[in-house]
Formats: structure tokens, C-alpha cells, sequence
């Protein structure tokens, strides 16, 4: 597995975020640092690519968990994008998907978000 | 006596719990799934010993094989065992819900522990000790580190490992793969409560999951 990795490009108002490798309990506090920083810059309008995302462990999913609602606290959202069918089946199986929002297509993921 | 690298070639069979006696002691086989010989020895592997359940993980501890394990070490529990040995030193991830059924078990002794009840961690890495600190699982466990690069196992050879199966979940089981992951994140936060930050969300979520009224604030 590799290891995990995070990059961000701005797509108009929102931000593209890029997840890849494994997401792991050691790997989170790196998620959870790239995302509050994005917060404090006020980026409240995420998406994660979750292309080449390899694994995801519990920890890091109550993580998206909390960044979804802190980023709707803030009149923001996040959602996922291209995400591996592994990874989506397991949201699927907990019913994470009635929070977090999954998409296939980029275009559609960026169209999701309410204007302001 | 020297014991065996954990994760070898083994069959998981149809069933229940079986009981046999194997080599004078009692060997007791946690039997999940339909049959099926392992070429790849990576998973959870069970079994006990007359006073004793051995459980060798290879490769992750996740989310997916912890629902297996929760079933067998809660009954092994009810069967009146309270000393479990879990050898991690070919473990190579684990994930929150592994450790929270791991912590559940310790939990569950409770004061057995003082009577010689213990959850033993073996083979126990510098990384995995950091990790096991920062959920404060090191107060629930004993921890015996790895000696040097290599793990050696401690169990004992005449220990039948028998492999779980990963959680294979069929619709109507959706409820229980919930169930089992909200019980391992309450028993991180029972075990201690800095980790209530961390798992609330997830929790709060699960609770929704499976129907229980949401938790009081905290």
C-alpha cells in the first residue's frame, strides 16, 4: 500500500482535494491538518478525490464524517468523488452515504454545490 | 517452548464452535464461512488452548475481519475464558474497530483481570505501541514488545490455528457490521475518554445507523 498522500487545486469557489494510498490511523491526522487548514483559509467547499485512495480504516471515516458537518456549520460541504467501488461499498454498508455525498464525475461533484 | 509463525496453510469450516481435543489439550475452532483452503495465510487466525485463546493477526486488522473476531472472543469470553493472547507481529495495519473489539474483550474481564485475566499484545512494534498509547489502550493491555526485527511467535505449536473469515455481509447482516463498529469505538471511549473527540462523530453516526436513540451530550 502506498502511502497516503493529499493535494488540493482550486476549482472556482471549491477545492479539489486529491487523497491517495492508504488512510489509516496513522496516516488521519495528516487528513485532518490539510483539511482544518483549508477550513481556516475558508475553504468550506470540498471535494475529495478519492481515485487513488487505496484503503480507508474507521478512524478516517468518522474523520469525513466531521469535516462534512463542520463544513456544513459553515454554509460549506464535502463531497467524494471517484471513489474506489472497496471503499464505497463499506460507506454503503454503515449508511454513511445519507452524509456523505458520492459522486462519479467531476463536473457533477462541482455542480452539486448549492451557489451562493 | 518456542511457538510457530502464526498464519499458516488452514481451512475454514462450516458451522459453529467446535470443540476437540487435540494433543492433550483441548483445542477449541471458531468455524465461519463455507469451506475454503487459504493459500494466502494473511487474516486472523484462532485458536485455544485449556486456559488460553491465541489469536495471530497477518497483514490488517480491520473493519471488515473485526465483526469475525468480536463473534469468537465474545464467546470465548461467555465460555468462561479470560486469558487472550494476540500476536500483532505480522499485523500490518489496524484500524480503529480492530483495536475498539480488541479493547472490548479487556473491558469485559474487567475485574477478572486482577484474578490472572489479561489481554496480552505480543510482538508488539514500536509503531504499534505508539499507536495503542495514543488511544490509551496501553493501561488495558499487556504489552510485550517485539525483540529485534523479527516477530517469533508465542504460540504455542500444539495450538490449531483456524482462520476467520472476513466479513462476507449479506444485506440482512448490514445492521450487525454497523453494531460491531459502534460498540468497538464506545469501548475506545470507555476505555478512555480522550478519545471521545476523536470517535464522536463516527459514533454519533453508527447510533443513528442501527436506530438507538441518539447519545446524550456529553
Amino acid at each position: 500500500m502506498k502511502p497516503f498522500h493529499i493535494s488540493n487545486e482550486s476549482r472556482g469557489p471549491i477545492e479539489l482535494v486529491r487523497l491517495g494510498g492508504g488512510l489509516d490511523m496513522h496516516s488521519f491526522p495528516q487528513l485532518e491538518s490539510h483539511l482544518k487548514s483549508l477550513f481556516e483559509q475558508g475553504h468550506h467547499r470540498l471535494v475529495l478525490d478519492c481515485r487513488e485512495l487505496e484503503y480507508i480504516g474507521s478512524a478516517g471515516l468518522g474523520a469525513l464524517i466531521g469535516f462534512a458537518k463542520d463544513a456544513r456549520e459553515r454554509r460549506g460541504d464535502l463531497k467524494l468523488l471517484n471513489v474506489p467501488p472497496h471503499i464505497y461499498r463499506i460507506i454503503e454498508l454503515l449508511g454513511f452515504t445519507k452524509v456523505l455525498q458520492v459522486h462519479h464525475e467531476e463536473a457533477k461533484a462541482l455542480a452539486s454545490f448549492q451557489p451562493n | 517452548m518456542r511457538g510457530r509463525v502464526c498464519g499458516g496453510l488452514g481451512a475454514i469450516l462450516s458451522g459453529s464452535v467446535l470443540s476437540f481435543a487435540h494433543g492433550g489439550s483441548l483445542g477449541i475452532v471458531w468455524a465461519v464461512g463455507s469451506i475454503d483452503f487459504m493459500a494466502n495465510a494473511k487474516g486472523i487466525s484462532v485458536g485455544a488452548t485449556a486456559d488460553r485463546v491465541y489469536v495471530c493477526v497477518v497483514g490488517r486488522g480491520t473493519f471488515q475481519n473485526s465483526q469475525p473476531l468480536c463473534q469468537y472472543t465474545t464467546e470465548m469470553v461467555n465460555r468462561g475464558f479470560t486469558r487472550f493472547t494476540v500476536d500483532i507481529g505480522q499485523c500490518t495495519a489496524m484500524d480503529s474497530t480492530f483495536l475498539g473489539v480488541l479493547a472490548g474483550i479487556g473491558l469485559r474481564l474487567g475485574q477478572k483481570q486482577a484474578a490472572g485475566g489479561e489481554v496480552s499484545l505480543v510482538n508488539v512494534d514500536s509503531r504499534q505501541r505508539e499507536l495503542l498509547t495514543t488511544l490509551g489502550l496501553d493501561r488495558l493491555f499487556v504489552i510485550h514488545p517485539r525483540n529485534g526485527q523479527s516477530a517469533d511467535s508465542v504460540i504455542p505449536g500444539e495450538v490449531q490455528l483456524q482462520p476467520l473469515a472476513e466479513s462476507d455481509v449479506k444485506p440482512g447482516d448490514k445492521d450487525a457490521a454497523a453494531r460491531v463498529m459502534l460498540d468497538a469505538h464506545r469501548n475506545l471511549i470507555q476505555a478512555d475518554d480522550r478519545n471521545l473527540p476523536k470517535f464522536e462523530n463516527l459514533t454519533d453516526q453508527l447510533t443513528r445507523r442501527v436506530g438507538e436513540p441518539p447519545e446524550p451530550e456529553r
